[in-house]
Formats: structure tokens, sequence, C-alpha cells
């Protein structure tokens, strides 16, 4: 099966209607497939549950951005303010959890924006400047009145001829093999 | 509908009989400490009474925001939130209103209206020349037509979003959603400006040399907390065997959580900058307001209030906000649950630290005056008013609920609300 798929990323089927392709999407779902996707211009409410997705971890790394952040803020303006150059300001002490809390906080919402901006990037994958689906025709209707399934060959699911029947059975529209 | 809302509104005259039990005991503990010159009692009814004035003006404030934008998850929620607002103005009248048209309770709990009463500084009111500064604002006549405009204001724009929101049950126009629409637009800066004053007057003016600009944002941040976490408790209720059965989804509790969430957050932030501006600017007049509620005037230590201040920060604030944080806690009726009644419990304790401490004359103290204790009696008394006011809303709202559909079935996005996910 593997050399087979060397040059094959998968097999892709259109669908005309949003209930099709949600339809067809709980059948994957349901037969058990890890690597694949749905495309639409649109987003499908629903569809998340569909597919089975889980939720996203971008709030995780949004987390984990906003603790560093906070104690990036604590130790920032403890450093400055009270070891490397301890300075009065307006009879303030040294260093307390008031005065530089603004610091803190600002930092607090900048790292857990760089959490949620980057982790995103991370989790996505990207910067992905090709993607065998960009050779297609059809898949560039996707984004205007179309929908798509992609069923991706390294799934240990995946054998080309089943998996086109699949897609088939699901009342797919124009399958189609897409080469790396 | 079931058989299950009229059965739970037919207790409405229980729980307004419990209301005004509670409130004549109140009220007679206020008239007994007012011949002991004891402000305290008279001071229960005042929190009691504030504390579901701001929870309904939050929910007045939800109900007009969500009508401005349009929300469509909002209106079997809404619903709830009308036949509530129906009680703000006798809140009101029953409280606030007699503590300020009664002489001898206005006298006795805003200091600044009774000329002869002595300051710790040894002068009397009447020669302040800071009140004398303020008396364009700070004087009887003045005081006494904004509370009646408070009164008659807030009744009549209840009355008004309730009026249209009942009738569009009957004519099945969405003409209705129109005009609701505009009332709201001009409710919410009416409604804004007049909380912010009733603030000023109700809380702020309670220690009347003190002031803070960002009071009456203070104020409205509590309330629609207040009336997130009251919301998703009645509408946990009101899922199990009300009119809410089989209605209220997770992705309703998501909403709800993702407001508490960021109203906590907006809380805390208004909070504290008014405590961050006053111990950065460091003037006297600002931070003796903040000094009474951390020190003891006579030892010099942390009084227990410090101990009130710290509750604040981290049951109020931290908890709540960590808790919400996490998308489990927002979704799962129980934790969300369990978090409203944190919020709304922490309402009372906001209120406290608000309202209770205050400078008592005492020639023997080293600076001339004391500061009323945290720990004492009389919160079982902010409890029972607290209690009575709340039995009498809970009373109104369900007399209220006999008298429309209990959800909007002809609002134009009922079907969004009804089928809202996430």
């Amino acid at each position: 099966m593997n050399e087979r798929n060397e040059s094959i990323h998968g097999v892709a089927c259109t669908f005309r209607k949003p209930a099709d392709v949600y339809h067809a999407a709980e059948k994957v779902r349901d037969a058990g497939w890890k690597y694949w996707d749905v495309h639409s211009a649109y987003p499908i409410h629903g569809l998340d549950q569909a597919m089975g997705m889980p939720r996203s971890k971008v709030p995780r790394l949004t987390l984990l951005g906003g603790v560093t952040g906070f104690i990036t803020g604590c130790l920032l303006t403890w450093y400055m303010n009270s070891y490397d150059y301890p300075l009065v300001v307006g009879g303030k002490p040294f260093w307390s959890p008031i005065f530089p809390f603004p610091v803190m906080y600002e930092c607090t919402i900048l790292f857990a924006a760089f959490g949620t901006f980057f982790g995103q990037f991370i989790l996505n994958r990207l910067p992905q400047h090709h993607h065998p689906l960009f050779d297609l025709p059809q898949f560039a209707r996707t984004s205007d009145d179309s929908f798509m399934i992609v069923l991706e060959a390294r799934d240990s699911k995946f054998h080309l001829d089943e998996s086109r029947n699949f897609l088939l059975s699901l009342g797919g529209q124009e399958i189609t093999v897409i080469r790396d | 509908m079931s058989a299950s809302p009229s059965r739970l509104s037919s207790h409405w005259t229980t729980f307004v009989v419990l209301g005004f039990v509670a409130l004549v005991a109140v009220w007679s503990f206020a008239f007994l400490g007012l011949g002991e010159h004891d402000h305290r009692p008279a001071l229960s009814v005042l929190v009691g009474c504030l504390f579901w004035v701001s929870t309904l003006i939050g929910m007045l404030m939800l109900t007009m925001i969500t009508r401005v934008f349009d929300a469509g998850w909002a209106p079997i929620i809404r619903r709830s939130w009308e036949f509530m607002i129906s009680a703000l103005p006798i809140v009101l009248l029953l409280g606030v209103a007699p503590l300020a048209f009664i002489p001898e309770f206005r006298h006795i709990l805003w200091e600044w209206t009774d000329a002869s009463h002595i300051l710790p500084s040894g002068h009397a009111v009447g020669h302040d020349p800071i009140l004398q500064a303020k008396s364009w604002f700070l004087n009887e006549n003045f005081f006494l037509i904004r509370i009646a405009v408070y009164v008659l204001f807030f009744g009549a724009i209840t009355w008004a979003l309730r009026n249209w929101s009942f009738k569009q049950d009957k004519e099945r126009t969405a003409q209705h959603t129109h005009t609701l629409h505009a009332i709201s637009a001009v409710g919410i800066p009416a409604s804004a400006v007049l909380l912010t004053m009733l603030a000023f007057d109700c809380l702020m003016a309670l220690s009347y040399h003190w002031f803070s600009t960002m009071y009456g944002v203070w104020f409205f941040a509590l309330s629609i907390r207040l009336a997130l976490a009251a919301t998703v408790i009645l509408t946990y209720r009101l899922s199990h065997g009300g009119w809410l059965d089989g209605l209220l989804n997770q992705a309703h509790r998501h909403v709800l959580g993702c407001l508490m969430l960021a109203f906590t957050v907006f809380w805390a932030y208004i909070s504290f900058s008014q405590y961050f501006l006053i111990y950065t600017a460091n003037i006297p007049e600002e931070t003796f307001w903040y000094n009474i509620r951390e020190f003891n005037p006579v030892t010099g230590l942390k009084s227990d209030w410090w101990g009130v201040s710290m509750y604040l920060i981290f049951g109020f604030f931290f908890l709540p906000f960590l808790s919400l944080l996490f998308y489990r806690s927002k979704i799962i009726a129980g934790r969300i649950l369990t978090i409203a009644f944190i919020i709304f419990a922490g309402g009372i304790v906001d209120l406290w630290f608000n309202a209770v401490p205050r400078q008592i004359v005492d020639k023997t103290a080293p600076e001339g005056f004391t500061v009323s204790p945290f720990i004492s009696g009389y919160l079982a008394l902010d409890l029972l008013a607290i209690a009575g006011f709340g039995c009498l809303v809970i009373g109104l709202f369900l007399r209220a609920s006999t008298k429309a559909e209990t959800i909007p079935v002809h609002d134009p996005r009922i079907l969004e609300s009804i089928n809202y996910h996430e």
C-alpha cells in the first residue's frame, strides 16, 4: 500500500450543498478517519461536531503565554527598579505588586496575544507556501459555491479504490485523486 | 407550555409575604437604632436595598444592551430579565427613598445633610468648606429631587421595556422590536448617567469628603457581574422544572459564562485603577478612604477590613477569573452555577467594603476617630435585609411571569435564541 501512496496526497470529492457535506462528514467521522478535512467557503454551524473535531489547543498556549508574561513583568520591574538600579519614585517602595501592576498585566496581555498568534501558526503548521490541493481546479470553487472532502493518503484507512468508493457512497460528485 | 410555569409562579404571594415580614423586621431595627443614634441598622436597609438595586440595574442594562445589539441568543433569557426589572422601582421605594426622605434617617446615614454633625476634626458639617464647595450638588433639595428622579426614571424605563415587549406577544409585529431598539438606544446613556449619580448619592456620599470619578463605573461593573450571576442561578432553576426546561442549552451557559469572565476582569480593572490612582497620587483627601479600610486608626495595625479587601482580590477576582478561563467551567451547569454563587456572595462583600467603614468620632482616640468594625452582629441584619429584598424581588418576578408569555413567542429572533449554539 505504501509504495503506491508515495506520490498520492489523497482523494478529493466535491459536494454541492452544505447539508450534503455535513452528513458526509458525519459518516467519515464514524468510519474512524484521522487525516482528512472538509473545505467550505464559510463556517458551517455544527461542522466541528460532525467532523468529531476536539476543541482547539490554542487556549492552552494563550494561558502559557499569559503566565509567562505575568512572571516576566514581575521580574522586569523587580530587576530594574529594585535590584539593578534601586530608585525611589514618589516615595513608593522599590518594588511592590501595586505600582508596577500595569507593566505586569500589559506583559500578560502581550505574551498571551503572542501565545495565541504564534500558537495558531504552529498548530496550523503555518507558514505553508504550497499545498497539493492548490493544483486541483475544483479546489478554487470551495471558496465560492462548492464544498469538498479530502481523505488523505497518510491515514492508515486509506486505500485508493476503497476510499474512492467510500466517497461515492457518501453522495460526492467529482472524485479526484490528488498527487503531490 | 407545560404546567410548570404556573406552578412555579403560584408561589409569588409566599415570597412577597416573606419579603415583607423580613423588611418589617429590618426597618424596625432601623427605627430602634434611630433612638440610640446608631446609623448601622439603617445602613443594613441601604445595603440590602442597594444589593438588589445593583443586580436589577445590571439586568436593565443587559436587557437594553441585548436589544441594541440584536443579540440572537438573548430573547428567551431577556424575558426573565423583563420580569425581574419590574421590581426595581419598588425596591427603590422601600429602601433608598424612605431613608432619604425621612429626615432622621437622612441625617444619620448621610452626615453631610446634618449641619450640626461634628467631624473628627472638631468642626461642624455646617462650617465645612469642603461641603460648601460641593453644595451646588450636595444640597438636600437637589438630593431629594435626584432620589425621586431615580425612582421615576427607572420605573418608566422598566415599564416601557416590558410594555412593548409584552405587546409583541399579542400583536405579532416586528415594529415593537424597532420601538424597543429605540427606547434602549436612548435608555442606555440615560441609565448610565443616573446609575452613576445613584452610586455617588447613595454610596460615595456616605463619606462626602472623598471622591472618585470612577465610582459610577465601578457600580456599573458590579451591577453587571451581579446581574449575570443572578441570571445563571435563575436560569438554572428555571431550566429545572421551570419555563426554561428543555430550552436552555450549553451555548446559553457558554455565552453567560463568557460575559461573566469579561465583567469579572472589567470589575477588577476598574476597582484596581481606582485604588492605583489614589495610591500613586497620594493625596490625603483621597487616601483616607482606603486608609480606614486597611488600618485601625487607634493601633495603626491592619484591621479586619484589610482581610475583607484581600477577600475581594482573591475571592471575588482571582477565584472566579481563573475558574472562568476554562471552557468546561462555562458549559458544565454545576460548575458555572458554583461560580455564579461565588460572584453573588462576593458582591455582598464588595458592598460591605464600600458602604460600611466610616469614621466614628471618638475624642479618646489619637486621631479623633475610630472606624466601624467589619465583624459585628449587624452583618446578620445586612443579610436579613438582602434576603428580605430578595424574597420581594423573587415574588414580584414570579407575579410578573403570570402577566405575559414566559418566553417572547413572537420575537423575530425567538427561534435563533432557542436553537442558539456556539
